[in-house]
């Protein structure tokens, strides 16, 4: 009504009124959000989603540096500073000064010591194969005969090498000259290391980017091939709903396991982003006979008829009578659509049936079960990190569809 | 007026494409006019179409049953290549050379004769047999839980409504909100690992399988309650998994028909609220979802793949997945034709009972 | 009333639940291999789907012998003398007074049927057969083009079936050739022939009833093979894949599995002070690169990648313990370099270090420089930008895939890797479909020469018995120019294993070596080992260090089947 009213404007003023009344609009709807509380926790989170998965990137590196001695570590583990007995007041890099610090490669201890290149003297060890004897194992000798003054290894590594009752020489050995003089040295593994000792937090941060984008992509594709066809079809009626119905039969009824892999197979996917269109493309259907079934319901009810037979058009009752009927229904199934793409593609990932390339929160619960994490106490973080962020990301969205349905539905803010 | 919808559909149907073949026969013989026999004849179609896109659609999987096996046998046994394919090679019924449309026309042929063919990876097994085998053990569990997912969700849906903005509402949507985001899969394993494994609740290997071995299949107790315990877990997994779905949805509708006219009426009219519940909104919740119903009965039995393979649960989806794994073809065709079908009917079903379920769909249907 | 009984029934139902798995633990022996349940799988042990319990087919079809790795000699099982007479066939005696689980006795008949049916199956081991001839009730036969060690371990690693059963089919079969009327309808006859019962000669045969899909119950055969041994009454074979039974192992139901297990089950099961037991696979994966992309063509390309990659991180974050990284780089294990080839055969090769120096030299050699951001760019002004695919579902390759791929990166090249379905990435292969991928190198078997068989053959368009499966593969020119002449490796390799003359072989082994470790047409990564989870707790075997354990038995030779025929596994003593 109101946009008749406004007797077309220069098409430059309203572009540039454009950002301020997408703001006065945002800060509304944010302000009516605050009155649901759920809803606007879910909004929250789905915002401190945002900002982990499309901001933090650009701040917090991917940790891509390979440590053998704490595959799948368990949460919190770090890079402590072992001593021998007699030096137990070395506790820091700078007590160090001057002093022999073993180190062994591939461990995180070598890049974590290099800034104090200069001041301490680093005796690396080199990584042989577990089979053949660690390098570990000779440091800690060597540190028990005060070779060096002090090593640093990841707590993870000492408990084991403590636990090893294999050699109970060793074990005395170690038991009677090594102790840990600072287990807070090396920064935390917030989530655990991956099954490379890679920091599992960082990958987190990294990993849902791709995955929301094709989610979202999954759900818009879906919702608008959904609503368009299913209403449509309600409306038009005759050969194009028995077309669609017919369509709409033929994608359900083929097992979605077999298109799925014959498309994989087929198709070479340039970019993860077309695992969305795919998702979207054969996910329409179940929404698309809501949406008609809906259609169906209210094109029977009073205020459609009344407009009918005051003549309006077609597009007039579907646009300005049935819609804003259907609004809050499409919406939550918008939501749920993406849920679904959510659902879709990681379920495709865990059977291994879309490809692998970006290290999503997918990628990784499928890397993280193949490879037993989730069989181990220590390493689960792999799985389980990845499986509680995208079910949580699945419940703020679900709660902030709630509060859409709200604010939207006409009937509800009118019954309030 | 109410008669519309009924002339619409009968168009519909006559221009359709596939029925438009036929329509010289049907002018002179007007079975057409015939309602049922004419959804009948749509839903034969739909299934001939499924099955003919699979037809095609599973022989352009990667690989074929025999480069699979091959592949198998060189992962597990230390042989070479050429041995692996000696070996394979002739104990297949299976030419990948012959001509797909004459296979085609042999499978349809076969179809029309109410025979499924045999097995390509076991040649001699007859597919109905492993089809007997396997479809019962889905039907049962996944269907169950689905059951009772549907009603649970239901009954809880339409309490989260009646309680809306209540601590119960907010409680329960959280609830239903998390089961709907983790996966079932991982409702699976997580079933596995924390009650079965680290805190021992049940016995994770006695919980394998569909049923203990050395009893008899049959109606004695003690198979039926082995039947019952080993499909406990799959059940579990299955109503975690869906719950939560149906209960927002019907939240989401159940919400939308209290806001409406007659449910006003009703109360004003002075009904007991039991009756309101029941015959005014309960039913009228219930349509939009009973779209989603006869849609989810669809996928019944394809749902279950990944549960029935941790569980160890051998149903259909086990089946299936299996075929598709080894490039059985003619298995998969199989499974695909219970699937379509049971799909297929099912939705003919809903819409056959549709009108019982809509009042305003029900004086279309008694005229 | 009715509620109470119910009650108390359920308490009974629960009760027995509870007592049901601890009665059978006493004499049982638990251990997994996947199969499928009927009509799927069934008891005909030559078609596909047979229920053969793969390595664990030597309990119930029990070979005619078993080489012992460790020293390379054959231990006769159901081949009581076995030898090359002077005309240079083979000849097989058989033990006597043993019976099949039906009650016909284990006679020559029973070996005569099973390679009659090989015949008919058209099985590798009769392409150097002219014929199988029965001297004596116990004694067999076998008429050999030429001695070859190959055919004896063909021969020697055969299961036994029972004529009672395969009798008739092998009959009719021996009076056929290829090609005859009915051969085919036969060969037809034998797929889809279903034994209505399994039939053991074995120490142990299935129970028909008690298979689900969980497990099934093989049960003393007293009159079988080693039946008289035994220190077990009943054998549960448990159903899956390394998903389903490691729940089963950690929770102490299952006793012993072969399945391949990632490095953090591991860890657990040793929390849980369950032995891992590992024995060297002869086999691993490689980086494989097609030949037809420049500049992977190059061998300084391929050798600066060797050099670029470090295998012993790349074998511990894919497998643990049980990635083993390759030292020699000679295109079979450094186990069998270190029996067939001499020590300064040994001393003389290329052992492709960690070297990122050694790495930028070569690179540097054939004209290749660094861009501004550090990538490599070869001649012809190209980034040194590949993809890199692999089997996404095999958990080991998937994750030396990943490392390679960030080691070279590291390194200066611009790789992306993509995982794809099992099933296509040998297609991808076979067909030239790719630029690098990892693929496997070496064969799990002792005969060297086979170990190139998938760099020469399988993955390199010889392939031609695959059918449509034979492309280009990886475009790598058999005929190869090294220090020691010009050679054909492909027929080098067969070669390799023909004749019996030791000296000869390692002979042929020593160039295939050499010129392997030369040219690296693909780039070994690490060796598996196998871990197999084993309960001491629960199964009493020979201490590690037994020489057994060099027995890791693909199909054959498994050191466990092995302990089992032999009587020394029991029960552990608690």
């Amino acid at each position: 009504m109101s946009s008749k009213t406004l007797s077309a404007p220069h098409p430059l003023k309203t572009l540039l009124r454009l950002p301020f009344t997408a703001l006065v609009a945002v800060l509304g709807f944010v302000n009516r959000l605050r009155a649901n509380r759920a809803g606007f926790i879910g909004f929250l989170g789905l915002l401190a989603y945002f900002i982990m998965t499309f901001i933090m990137p650009h701040f917090i590196p991917f940790d891509s540096e390979v440590n053998l001695d704490e595959i799948a570590g368990p949460v919190g583990s770090r890079i402590q500073l072992a001593v021998h007995r007699d030096n137990a007041a070395l506790r820091s890099f700078e007590d160090l000064a001057g002093k022999t610090v073993g180190v062994v490669d591939q461990t995180g201890g070598p890049s974590l010591i290099a800034p104090y290149a200069d001041s301490i003297t680093i005796e690396k060890y080199r990584w042989t194969s577990r089979r053949a004897g660690p390098g570990i194992r000779a440091a800690l000798v060597d540190l028990a005969n005060q070779e060096i003054d002090a090593m640093l290894i990841f707590s993870k590594t000492v408990e084991e090498v403590r636990a090893d009752s294999s050699d109970p020489e060793l074990q005395a050995l170690f038991a009677e000259h090594v102790v840990i003089s600072n287990s807070e040295l090396g920064p935390p593994h917030l989530l655990g290391t991956d099954t490379q000792g890679r920091g599992i937090a960082t990958h987190i941060v990294h990993g849902g980017r791709i995955l929301i984008l094709t989610a979202v992509i999954g759900g818009v594709i879906s919702t608008l091939i959904a609503l368009v066809v299913g209403s449509l079809s309600a409306m038009i009626g005759g050969a194009f709903d028995a077309a669609m119905t017919a369509l709409s039969n033929l994608i359900l009824a083929v097992p979605r396991l077999i298109l799925l892999v014959v498309l994989a197979g087929l198709i070479r996917f340039e970019n993860t982003l077309f695992l969305g269109l795919m998702i979207g493309l054969l996910g329409w259907p179940p929404l698309m006979r809501a949406i008609r079934a809906q259609v169906l319901s209210l094109r029977e009810r009073d205020f459609v008829e009344a407009a009918r037979s005051l003549g309006l058009s077609t597009y007039h009752i579907m646009f300005r009578e049935m819609l804003p009927n259907m609004i809050s229904y499409v919406m939550i199934n918008f939501i749920f659509a993406i849920t679904f793409a959510m659902y879709e593609q990681i379920a495709l990932l865990v059977l291994g049936l879309a490809p692998i390339d970006d290290y999503t929160w997918g990628v990784m619960l499928y890397f993280g079960r193949s490879r037993g994490t989730l069989y181990n106490v220590d390493g689960a973080s792999m799985a389980l990190s990845p499986v509680l962020a995208i079910a949580f990301f699945q419940v703020c969205l679900v709660l902030f569809a709630r509060a859409l349905e709200e604010i939207f539905d006409p009937r509800l803010r009118a019954a309030v | 007026m109410t008669s519309r919808n009924a002339d619409a559909q009968l168009d519909s149907s006559d221009v359709s494409g596939v029925a438009g073949a036929l329509s010289t026969l049907l002018v002179k013989y007007p079975l057409h006019k015939n309602y049922y026999l004419r959804v009948f004849a749509q839903a034969i179609l739909t299934i001939w179409a499924v099955l003919t896109v699979t037809f095609f659609l599973v022989r352009q999987m990667p690989g074929n049953p025999i480069d699979v096996l091959i592949e198998q046998i060189l992962t597990q046994e230390g042989i070479s290549y050429q041995e692996a394919y000696d070996r394979v090679a002739s104990s297949f019924n299976f030419d990948p050379d012959a001509s797909l449309f004459d296979q085609y026309l042999d499978y349809i042929g076969d179809l029309l004769r109410l025979d499924m063919g045999t097995s390509i990876t076991s040649p001699g097994t007859r597919i109905i047999d492993e089809i007997a085998r396997f479809l019962p053990w889905t039907l049962f569990a996944v269907g169950s839980g689905f059951l009772i997912s549907f009603v649970l969700g239901i009954i809880l849906g339409m309490s989260m409504a009646y309680y809306r903005d209540s601590a119960l509402d907010h409680a329960m949507s959280l609830i239903s909100s998390f089961f709907t985001g983790v996966p079932n899969y991982i409702w699976g394993l997580l079933i596995i690992i924390g009650p079965g494994i680290s805190w021992n609740w049940f016995d994770v290997g006695a919980a394998r399988g569909t049923y203990d071995p050395g009893l008899t299949p049959g109606l004695n107790a003690a198979f039926i309650g082995s039947a019952i315990e080993h499909a406990l877990l799959p059940i579990i997994t299955y109503v975690l998994a869906t719950l939560g779905s149906w209960m927002l949805s019907m939240k989401s509708s159940t919400t939308g028909v209290l806001n409406d006219d007659y449910v006003n009426v009703a109360e004003a009219r002075g009904l007991k609220d039991r009756r309101i519940i029941t015959a005014y909104v309960g039913r009228n919740a219930m349509l939009p979802l009973f779209a989603q119903l006869s849609i989810s009965i669809g996928f019944v039995l394809g749902s279950g793949v990944v549960i029935e393979e941790i569980f160890v649960y051998w149903g259909f989806g086990h089946y299936l997945f299996q075929a598709i794994t080894v490039r059985d073809y003619t298995s998969v065709q199989g499974a695909v034709l219970i699937l379509s079908s049971t799909f297929v009917f099912s939705n003919l079903f809903a819409d056959l009972t549709y009108g019982l379920l809509d009042p305003r769909v029900r004086i279309t249907g008694e005229k | 009333m009715f509620r109470r009984t119910l009650y108390l029934l359920m308490a009974l139902v629960l009760c027995l639940m509870a007592f049901a798995p601890l009665q059978a633990q006493d004499e049982t022996l638990n251990v997994a291999w996947p199969y499928q349940v009927p009509p799927t799988g069934h008891f005909n042990t030559f078609a596909s789907n047979g229920i053969t319990l793969g390595q664990y087919q030597d309990i119930h079809e029990p070979p005619l012998a078993v080489l012992m790795w460790a020293t390379g000699d054959y231990a006769g099982m159901v081949a009581e003398e076995f030898g090359w007479d002077d005309d240079g066939n083979y000849v097989i005696k058989m033990v006597e007074g043993y019976s099949w689980s039906d009650g016909s006795s284990m006679t020559a008949d029973d070996l005569m049927a099973t390679f009659n049916v090989f015949r008919l199956r058209g099985d590798a081991v009769w392409a150097n057969m002219t014929g199988i001839e029965k001297v004596d009730d116990s004694t067999v036969k076998f008429h050999m083009d030429s001695p070859s060690s190959l055919a004896e371990r063909i021969i020697l690693t055969t299961n036994l079936r029972p004529a009672s059963v395969f009798g008739d089919i092998a009959d009719r079969a021996a009076m056929m050739s290829p090609g005859d009327d009915g051969w085919d309808a036969l060969l037809q006859e034998l797929t889809e022939f279903r034994p209505e019962a399994p039939v053991s000669g074995g120490p142990y045969t299935i129970l028909p009833d008690t298979i689900s899909e969980a497990n099934l119950m093989l049960e003393l055969n007293a009159g079988g093979f080693a039946g008289d041994v035994q220190n077990y009454d009943m054998v549960r074979m448990w159903n899956g894949e390394t998903e389903v039974v490691t729940p089963l192992v950690a929770n102490a139901e299952l006793h012993y599995i072969t399945h391949g297990i990632p490095p953090t089950t591991e860890e657990d099961f040793a929390n849980r002070g369950i032995d891992i037991v590992r024995s060297g696979m002869n086999n691993g994966p490689g980086l494989y690169v097609n030949h037809a992309v420049y500049p992977l063509n190059l061998v300084e390309v391929r050798q600066a990648i060797a050099h670029a990659i470090d295998r012993i991180q790349n074998g511990v974050v894919s497998l643990g313990d049980s990635g083993v990284a390759v030292e020699y780089m000679t295109g079979m294990s450094d186990g069998l370099s270190e029996a067939w080839l001499s020590d300064e055969t040994l001393d003389s090769l290329n052992y492709y270090d960690y070297d990122l120096m050694k790495a930028e030299e070569l690179l540097t050699s054939v004209g290749f420089s660094r861009n501004d951001d550090g990538i490599w760019v070869d001649d012809n002004g190209d980034t040194l930008s590949f993809e890199l695919t692999f089997p996404q579902e095999f958990a080991d390759w998937s994750a030396a895939a990943e490392n390679a791929t960030a080691q070279l990166n590291e390194f200066g090249f611009d790789i992306s890797a993509r995982g794809v379905q099992f099933q296509q990435h040998p297609q991808d292969i076979y067909a030239s479909n790719f630029e690098m991928a990892i693929r496997n190198w070496g064969l799990g078997d002792p005969i060297p020469g086979r170990s190139y068989l998938q760099a020469y053959n399988r993955y390199n368009g010889q392939g031609e018995a695959a059918g449509e499966g034979g492309g280009a593969g990886m475009n790598f020119d058999n005929n190869v120019d090294f220090s020691g002449g010009m050679v054909n490796v492909f027929d080098l390799s067969n070669q390799s294993s023909q004749g019996v003359d030791k000296d000869a072989q390692a002979e042929l082994v020593t160039q295939l070596a050499i010129s392997y470790n030369e040219v690296l047409p693909a780039i070994p990564l690490w060796e598996r080992y196998t871990n197999n989870a084993l309960n001491r707790n629960f199964i009493s075997v020979p201490d590690s260090s037994d020489s057994i354990f060099a027995n890791f038995g693909g199909g054959a030779d498994n050191w466990m089947t092995t302990l089992i025929l032999s009587g020394v596994t029991a029960p552990a003593e608690m």
